[in-house]
């Protein structure tokens, strides 16, 4: 709409094909098509019966257990073979385990120097009183990366095959099998008022403590997210998306992972070209310590929350 | 001390195995239980006893940070239960509300042969459904 | 000193069997029972006081440090959700049971009147 030019006038103009074009209620083939002015669809009755017919004398042939023969046979023969092929995958996997070698051995390609190398320079070259944190993070940064990417590509994963859109699928979207829950139980949400927020702090505590002790992104980040679980199932998802939607989630999993793979490459291009990286190691046992590492639990912490929050909620609802 | 240390040693292995036995007795009550609340408060149970088991390993190996795990257990299965109970009682009210409106459209059917009774059915009829509201404020 | 140590460590042992011995109790006690409901009553007894008398003697046997905090936490966080635990088991056993009128009387279900009229979108 416009005021300045009447409404004529501006479907004419550039900018609102522009807009039409961006919204995509344009109509493709309006003043490009050549059409011929179409009827109505009409089939007559007879072709209509005969194609119900064949239709059903065709499913009831498939479909009909009782009598065809062929699905009888398969699934004895099922049986049998799926038996058979499950002992021989225990048997070949029993026979590789047994040619592995025993464990302690000094001379076992396992006991080779990177692993001396780890326990023996890792306090020193990562800075992370944990070694194994030191060693995801720092060492193998790379792998979490591309852990942190597929949990991300498992919750797209979720998110197509089960959202429901309200407004295309509206059926199925109220269809709902809440109905019958119990809702709003006062005690329930007195308690959780009060356990809710300690939580939230424990989480944080378990992500920012990782160089420091066991913990880390990955399990602070579960912590979190059942946080994020009991708020839900006490308050109802009206309440819970008051701060917690869609656009949260894709806002926070994006910027986390943004994040972690600046930080990362800044790590790859000093490491590469034999450049001293400028972040401080700082002394060992304090929290702002281990160059990189406290940045990266935190990313990592922020999607595991989120991971787990949207299983839950595509799980239950189909849509948030 | 030797002594003392023997004694904390022997403490906590004989607790350790009255506790491991313990939860195989809540496994079985988990496995015989005829109710559905019966298996739930197993297995809330089971967590207690494993909380107590990992804050024993705690003390006795002297590393502090175990603690961490026992407070994880604590909220992992109280949120267990609470899911479990909110779905377990969907499940029930859904099905039970189903299975009335089934028999009610199969009393419907058999009595609309007759015309003689149909007062009685349509009275029928609302006993049941107002049996079927959640609200029990008559009890 | 010596004594200090050996009393510290019978008053930790102490608290501890006494938790043991709660625990016991309340295995013979979800045995035993005949209905679901007093099975649950049993079960919660080890749930708070049973994992606080053993939760306190190991605080007992460590010292003060920040473990023992944070044994002390977890006797706080489960002594806050175990009663909502064992409501929210009991509502399920309530409304599933068929012949529940024969086992228990039920005063009120629910915790308030439904005077919206509709079932609130969860």
């Amino acid at each position: 709409m416009s005021r300045k030019v009447p409404q004529e006038e501006y479907e004419k103009t550039v900018s609102y094909r522009l807009k039409r074009w961006l919204e995509g209620t344009k109509d493709p083939f309006l003043n490009t098509v050549e059409m011929r002015p179409q009827k109505e669809f009409e089939e007559d009755e007879q072709t209509v019966r005969a194609r119900e017919k064949d239709r059903k004398r065709n499913a009831e042939k498939v479909y009909d257990l009782e009598r065809n023969a062929e699905i009888r046979i398969f699934r004895k023969v099922y049986r049998v073979f799926s038996v058979l092929f499950c002992v021989f995958l225990v048997m070949m996997l029993l026979t590789a385990v047994s040619w592995l070698p025993a464990v302690g051995e000094a001379d076992r390609p396992v006991n080779n120097e990177v692993s001396k190398r780890y326990i023996e320079n890792g306090l020193q070259e990562t800075g992370a009183v944990n070694i194994v944190t030191g060693m995801i993070l720092d060492y193998r940064a790379f792998d979490t990366l591309g852990e942190s990417h597929v949990l991300f590509v498992a919750t797209c994963t979720v998110l197509i095959l089960l959202r429901l859109d309200g407004k295309k699928d509206p059926e199925r979207f109220d269809a709902n099998d809440r109905l019958h829950e119990p809702k709003n139980d006062v005690i329930l949400q007195t308690v959780a008022k009060i356990l809710v927020p300690p939580i939230f702090i424990f989480g944080i505590y378990i992500i920012l403590a990782g160089h420091l002790g066991p913990g880390g992104g990955f399990s602070g980040g579960a912590v979190i997210g059942a946080g994020l679980i009991l708020y839900l199932n006490a308050f109802g998802f009206a309440k819970t998306e008051r701060f917690f939607t869609a656009k949260t989630y894709r806002r926070t999993s994006f910027c986390a992972l943004a994040c972690y793979s600046l930080c990362k490459s800044y790590s790859f291009f000093t490491g590469a070209n034999h450049i001293e990286s400028v972040i401080p190691l700082g002394k060992p046992g304090a929290i702002l310590s281990s160059g990189l590492i406290l940045i990266l639990n935190i990313c990592v912490g922020i999607v595991v929350a989120g991971t787990m929050y949207t299983f839950y909620v595509m799980f239950r609802k189909g849509e948030y | 001390m030797e002594s003392l240390e023997s004694a904390y040693g022997i403490l906590f292995t004989g607790v350790l195995i009255v506790l491991a036995a313990l939860i195989l007795l809540c496994l079985l009550r988990a496995i015989i239980g005829p109710r559905t609340a019966d298996r739930i408060v197993a297995a809330n149970m089971m967590g207690t006893m494993v909380i107590v088991m990992i804050a024993i390993l705690t003390v006795k190996l002297g590393e502090g940070y175990l603690a961490d795990i026992c407070l994880i257990y604590a909220m992992i299965s109280f949120l267990a239960v609470i899911v479990l109970t909110k779905v377990y009682m969907g499940v029930y009210l859904e099905k039970k509300e189903k299975d009335e409106k089934a028999a009610a459209s199969r009393n419907r059917e058999e009595t609309t042969g007759d015309g003689q009774t149909q007062d009685g059915s349509a009275q029928s009829l609302q006993d049941g459904s107002s049996g079927e509201e959640v609200s029990d404020g008559n009890i | 000193m010596e004594i200090f140590e050996w009393v510290r460590f019978l008053a930790g042992a102490a608290f501890l069997l006494a938790g043991v011995v709660i625990f016991l109790i309340e295995m013979a006690g979800v045995f035993r029972f005949r209905y679901v409901l007093n099975r649950m009553h049993a079960a919660a007894m080890g749930d708070t006081l049973g994992i606080g008398f053993c939760l306190l003697g190991l605080i007992v046997m460590n010292g003060l440090n920040v473990t023992s905090l944070k044994l002390f936490l977890v006797i706080v966080f489960l002594w806050f959700s175990s009663p909502v635990s064992s409501h929210l088991i009991a509502r399920l056993e309530v409304t599933t049971n068929e012949d529940g009128e024969k086992q228990y009387q039920v005063k009120n279900l629910d915790q308030e009147p439904q005077e919206s009229g509709g079932k609130e979108e969860l």
